[in-house]
């Protein structure tokens, strides 16, 4: 394609379409202003940025803030810790609101399946302040969660201090919060499959669990792919708002992630440079594993972003 | 750039008009700038054409001027009001010395967050209330970074009131300055050292009196305690506080039982420890393992905050904690005598070792305590008035109204002491007292003034929170504290790394061994970890900042 008439025909489309353009508009300043904008602040990973001196004025200091990261006696663990939280949540969390979102489509009673799916998306609503809250409270020795254990014959103890529980508290509760929300776009894809294709299945003899597996799946499964690649390229970028306020001290060992070593140098410390480095070089990775997600995705099923 | 460019000019026009404003005090030229300075004065009208320096100067103020003031919005005054501006304390403010301030407050706990934007942004508010010697770099880098202009020569010529007081205490001199010898702030300073012993331990005192005992002032003693509090109490957790609080658990009593603690700390050999990596360490984590494992200590301990702490205090879940007076102890008290009227709670001694000894260290503040001062910035255009504004707090007058409010209102003065109403005692609406109180004044929390003892006086109300300070003030605990002192700016970047890290590793570890996750055998090789993270570097830093303040 040559760029002379590629620029030719959005010059004739945009005049063809304005209004469709105009309707456009604010949705590329957004981008522009708040997405692409502040791009060039990252560079200050390469600087010593003092505020007052701006970001041009700030001293150039090459890769220092990148060396000092890669030295740092916690970079291993942080890496690793963000790299296991993410994997175990994409391979626990990405199946459950597929899960749900099918058993859902099986049920036949109307009430109860448009019940069901408000409950479970609810908890989507509640701010994460709160989720934390009630968890920290659940987990505590008088909680309820070790009610229950006691109930079955265990003992008490502190869960949120034990560093080998943590993932899966944390885990566990993303589900909880996200499956029902998660849900919906399956929801949405099933309801689009041709029912044709089941009463086909049906006539060749196929079950409830055959017509799952060999209609139901494949018909959503672009779908699942697209949120499968959305998925992994989030996969580095945890936030640390959970993390910060569901971690301690003692469990630092398996829940101290990136960024939130970013958020207590970089915020609380106000080591703007060293943690701006950090958060590029998380970036960086990020979108290492999205091309490469995408590119396999191409290869393997010819569904993809780009 | 043009943004820089216009701060570059105004700091040059501020310099310009203080040089200005400086030579025609003291040679009397006539000069527009020593007009402004006579209006403002309004003074004895005729005279002062000649010469600013015969003027007597007075308050209020004759100005149309509206000056910005930044700071961050207590939390007793937030619930009732949404702005400083709006309290009757403010507006007598603003009455007394003339000024109109137009008062900017960042939401509610994004205060640092804020502060870095506007210093990003370069164009400040007039004056800035931060605990200034948090500024990265230190106080003396936030004036060399162009953000806030050095007041020497402005305390000179505008602040008399606070000259005067700090003449009579030339160790606050000292503290508030740089070690360049840049004052910075209108410093707020407790004015007495009572003032300065807020946190220390405090024990259910009916309880002692069920089973027979003394408030416990040794280890030992508290073993004892926190024993039959769980076995005869039913003290599910005999020993709890808000671990997630930074300062309490720094200021441990525990930690200083064993003549150490968790943070530097000035040893007796006259330079700064480390004391997280010292043998007494050892021996107060070995102590808190062991309770910790016998159940005497909270379980969740890693995890707990206020809120939990406060239920478990009050409703016998636990019996003794670590906090302030007022908004612990008093709080506690008044919540559960609702149901049980027997309730009591007692401030106990920072304990010792051998019984009868005075406790060797202990939590104090410095009589400076890097909050609530104020910093004229380089964006001010009318330095004289905010100069003058901010002196007049530390005057007899601004005094009074800092820290009792307004005369015939919030007080009155009854055989010389200022006493306040029953209208802030007992508030109509049913707000709490610090809450009525922050209306009128700002001596219950910080701000540019010297805090009176006298409020706390009254601010306590109950006996065993008026004793309290006597009972953990009585340590040698100043002996032991280090005083303001700042790193200079290459060396902040370095020691902020280095004890990120330390404090990371010793945070983690501390729980491990009070948890038994990991065996004391390994505290040497915790020690030893410590040190490979460049502990002697930052005690180097530490040691020669202490230097330069000695020499200040």
């Amino acid at each position: 394609m040559k760029p002379k008439g590629l620029l030719y025909r959005i010059k004739k489309d945009m005049r063809k379409n304005y209004s469709l353009y105009l309707l456009v508009l604010p949705v590329f300043i957004f981008y522009l202003l708040f997405k692409y904008k502040p791009m060039y602040g990252a560079i200050i990973a390469f600087k010593r940025y003092t505020p007052t001196l701006g970001i041009e004025g700030s001293p150039w200091v090459g890769l220092e803030n990148f060396i000092r990261f890669f030295n740092s006696v916690y970079f291993k663990r942080l890496l690793k810790n963000t790299l296991l939280l993410s994997v175990y949540s994409l391979i626990f969390g990405f199946p459950a609101p597929i899960i749900l979102a099918l058993l859902l489509n099986e049920v036949r009673n109307n009430k109860f399946k448009k019940l069901t799916q408000t409950v479970t998306y609810l908890p989507h609503f509640i701010s994460l302040i709160v989720v934390t809250g009630m968890i920290v409270n659940f987990t505590m020795t008088t909680g309820v969660i070790n009610d229950i254990i006691v109930f079955f014959g265990g003992e008490r103890s502190p869960l949120l201090q034990n560093p080998h529980l943590y993932r899966t508290i944390y885990i566990i509760s993303d589900i909880w919060q996200e499956v029902g929300w998660g849900s919906i776009i399956y929801l949405a894809a099933l309801s689009g499959v041709d029912s044709q294709l089941y009463e086909a299945a049906m006539t060749d003899g196929a079950g409830k669990f055959k017509q799952l597996i060999y209609v139901t799946l494949p018909s959503i499964m672009p779908t699942i792919i697209v949120m499968l690649i959305l998925k992994i390229g989030s996969l580095m970028s945890i936030g640390y708002e959970k993390t910060i306020l569901l971690y301690n001290p003692s469990t630092y060992e398996t829940a101290d992630i990136i960024s939130s070593y970013v958020y207590r140098i970089g915020l609380l410390e106000q080591n703007w440079s060293y943690s701006t480095a950090i958060g590029l070089f998380n970036s960086v990775i990020n979108l290492i594993l999205l091309t490469i997600t995408n590119k396999l995705s191409k290869r393997l099923s010819e569904t993809s972003l780009w | 750039m043009v943004k820089r460019k216009l701060l570059a000019l105004m700091t040059v026009a501020t310099i310009v008009i203080l040089s200005l404003v400086g030579c025609s005090s003291s040679g009397g030229s006539n000069s527009s700038s020593s007009k402004d300075t006579a209006k403002n004065t309004q003074g004895e009208g005729t005279e002062t054409s000649e010469g600013v320096t015969e003027v007597e100067f007075s308050y209020p103020m004759n100005t149309d001027k509206t000056l910005t003031y930044w700071g961050t919005l207590n939390q007793n005054v937030s619930p009732n009001f949404s702005n400083l501006g709006e309290t009757p304390f403010a507006k007598a403010w603003m009455e007394q010395t003339g000024v109109q301030i137009e008062f900017q407050h960042p939401p509610a706990g994004q205060d640092q967050e804020q502060f870095s934007l506007l210093l990003a942004d370069g164009n400040l508010p007039d004056m800035m209330e931060y605990p200034w010697m948090n500024y990265p770099g230190g106080p003396e880098k936030a004036i060399s970074d162009n953000a806030i202009i050095p007041l020497n020569d402005v305390f000179e010529q505008y602040c008399p009131n606070l000259m005067a007081y700090l003449k009579a205490n030339p160790d606050i001199d000292k503290m508030i300055k740089t070690d360049e010898g840049h004052y910075y702030v209108f410093p707020f300073i407790r004015g007495d050292q009572v003032l300065c012993n807020t946190i220390g331990l405090m024990v259910r005192e009916d309880w002692l009196k069920d089973l027979n005992l003394e408030v416990p002032t040794t280890i030992d003693e508290w073993h004892t305690v926190l024993t039959r509090f769980k076995e005869e109490k039913g003290a599910t957790s005999p020993f709890s506080y808000e671990y997630t609080m930074g300062v309490l658990t720094e200021e441990n009593p525990f930690t200083y039982a064993f003549n150490t603690s968790k943070n530097f700390y000035l040893n007796s050999d006259g330079t700064i420890h480390f004391g997280a990596v010292e043998p007494g360490y050892k021996d107060f984590l070995a102590t808190f393992a062991q309770w910790y494992k016998e159940g005497l200590i909270d379980q969740d301990l890693a995890t707990l905050a206020l809120d939990q702490v406060s239920a478990k205090m009050t409703n016998g879940s636990a019996g003794a904690s670590i906090g302030w007076a007022g908004s612990r102890m008093g709080v506690w008290i008044n919540a559960a005598q609702a149901t049980d009227p027997n309730y009591m709670l007692v401030a106990a001694p920072y304990p010792t070792l051998n019984k009868g000894d005075k406790p060797e260290m202990g939590q104090i503040e410095n009589r400076y305590p890097n909050q609530g001062g104020v910093a004229i910035t380089t964006s001010c255009d009318d330095v004289e008035i905010a100069a003058r504004l901010l002196d007049y707090d530390y005057s007899e007058a601004g005094h009074m109204l800092f820290n009792f409010g307004i005369e015939g209102e919030s007080y009155t003065m009854v055989d010389g002491y200022p006493t306040y109403t029953s209208q802030v005692l007992n508030n109509p609406d049913g707000w709490p007292l610090a809450q009525s109180l922050s209306a009128y004044i700002r001596g219950n929390y910080n701000g540019p003034f010297v805090q009176d003892k006298r409020y706390l006086e009254q601010y306590y109300m109950i006996a065993s929170q008026k004793v309290s300070n006597q009972i953990w003030g009585a340590t040698n605990a100043a002996a032991h504290k280090i005083p303001p002192i700042s790193p200079n700016s290459e060396e902040s970047q370095e020691i902020s790394f280095i004890m990120n890290e330390i404090n990371t590793y010793r945070d983690e570890m501390t729980l491990k061994f009070i948890f038994g996750d990991e065996s004391l055998d390994k505290f040497d090789d915790y020690v030893s970890t410590i040190e490979s993270m460049g502990l002697d570097r930052a005690l180097e830093i530490q040691n020669a900042s202490l230097a330069r303040y000695k020499s200040r």
